[in-house]
């Protein structure tokens, strides 16, 4: 197969961006189709072992996925071309989309509206909380001690005034001493991440 | 309108320590709203947004900072929240062995169950002043409702705002 150029690359990363209306499962999607399926630049197993470090990222997970792709292609450049072909035309819609927000909020009929996307983006939060715990807590007595570490990160939250820096890092620590029996089941949220 | 580099540093240290794109939501809403550089409203606001647009889960970010800083917020947003996902470049080249190790598992699902948590009291604080004039049946309908569905993952994100933004219509005047 003839090298990947710069061009194609940044040409398949702008569809993604421009594209993958609805988070995680489009996008997902979309770059499997655009650089396994269409282009046979990559198999689907590199794809995969790529999804599955990235699960393991810092920050927005498919940031991550885009760069390692990006790095299996093309090198350094690849990872740039990559990262800012999705990015950038997602960021010029996300600040447009804000904008035209900005311009009508203060209409009576926008702040009416509003009181009904406060709870359903509240109730959405908690269902991604669900979700991420349904892909991480284990079976047995393993998952007991996994729900009273959320439990603990709950209350925390809700009744003190630790930072939450403090109880994500904290968590991790105990992960590293009570929890590491297994991996977390990343491909399981292959959708939802 | 925040400065942008002040900005950039908040919303690094949110993108390096939350996993996921919405594991920042329970950190920014500390350094920015409780500190009232934004309000809650902004933030549900940038979450509604992060839903209609394109690319990964977590561009609410860029909304946020827009938000609150205007253009520069969101460049600054943008940089800080694609940094600290590069780091996993190197660290596979040089380190794959230790990330698939026992502990490193475990410091994973720590961090992972402790979004978890955070998320959820997350979803309540937000829900709370959505009801400026107190929280009304229908507000805790629409959350139960979302929460629901969004588990259920069949129905599009958009398609759930909309129906929020319609019930706010009918029922929020």
């Amino acid at each position: 197969m003839a090298p990947v150029t710069l061009g194609d690359l940044a040409r398949a990363w702008i569809a993604v961006g421009t594209q993958s209306i609805g988070g995680a499962s489009s996008t997902v999607y979309l770059m499997r189709s655009r650089l396994v399926e269409r282009t046979g630049w990559l198999t689907r197993r590199e794809f995969m072992e790529s999804y599955s470090l990235s699960q393991l990222s810092p920050g927005i997970h498919l940031i991550a996925l885009a760069a390692l792709l990006g790095h299996r292609l093309a090198g350094v450049r690849g990872v740039l071309v990559s990262v800012a072909g999705m990015m950038v035309p997602a960021a010029i819609i996300t600040v447009a989309l804000s904008a035209i927000l900005i311009g009508v909020t203060g209409h009576p009929l926008t702040h009416a509206a509003l009181a009904g996307v406060g709870p359903v983006t509240a109730g959405m939060t908690a269902g991604l909380a669900v979700i991420s715990a349904r892909g991480t807590v284990r079976r047995g007595l393993r998952g007991a001690l996994d729900v009273a570490v959320i439990a603990l990160a709950f209350m925390t939250f809700v009744g003190t005034s630790v930072s939450p820096a403090i109880v994500i890092i904290g968590c991790g620590l105990v992960g590293i001493l009570l929890l590491r029996h297994e991996r977390p089941e990343t491909e399981r949220a292959a959708g939802e991440e | 309108m925040s400065d942008p580099v002040a900005l950039f540093f908040i919303f690094l240290k949110a993108a390096a320590l939350g996993m996921g794109g919405y594991g920042s939501l329970p950190l920014l809403r500390e350094d920015l709203v409780l500190t009232g550089l934004a309000t809650d409203e902004q933030l549900i606001q940038a979450l509604a947004v992060g839903r209609f647009s394109t690319g990964p889960n977590g561009t609410y970010i860029l909304s946020l900072g827009y938000f609150v800083g205007g253009i520069g917020g969101a460049i600054a947003a943008l940089i800080a929240s694609c940094l600290p996902p590069l780091v996993m470049v190197p660290l596979v080249a040089v380190a794959r062995g230790r990330l698939l190790s026992p502990g490193f598992a475990g410091f994973n699902r720590g961090v992972l169950l402790a979004i978890s948590g955070l998320l959820l009291a997350f979803g309540l604080a937000i829900l709370v002043p959505t009801g400026r004039s107190g929280l009304a049946w229908w507000h805790i309908v629409l959350a139960l409702g979302a929460m629901a569905v969004t588990v259920q993952g069949r129905v599009h994100p958009a398609i759930l705002i909309g129906v929020g933004a319609a019930a706010g219509l009918l029922l929020g005047r």
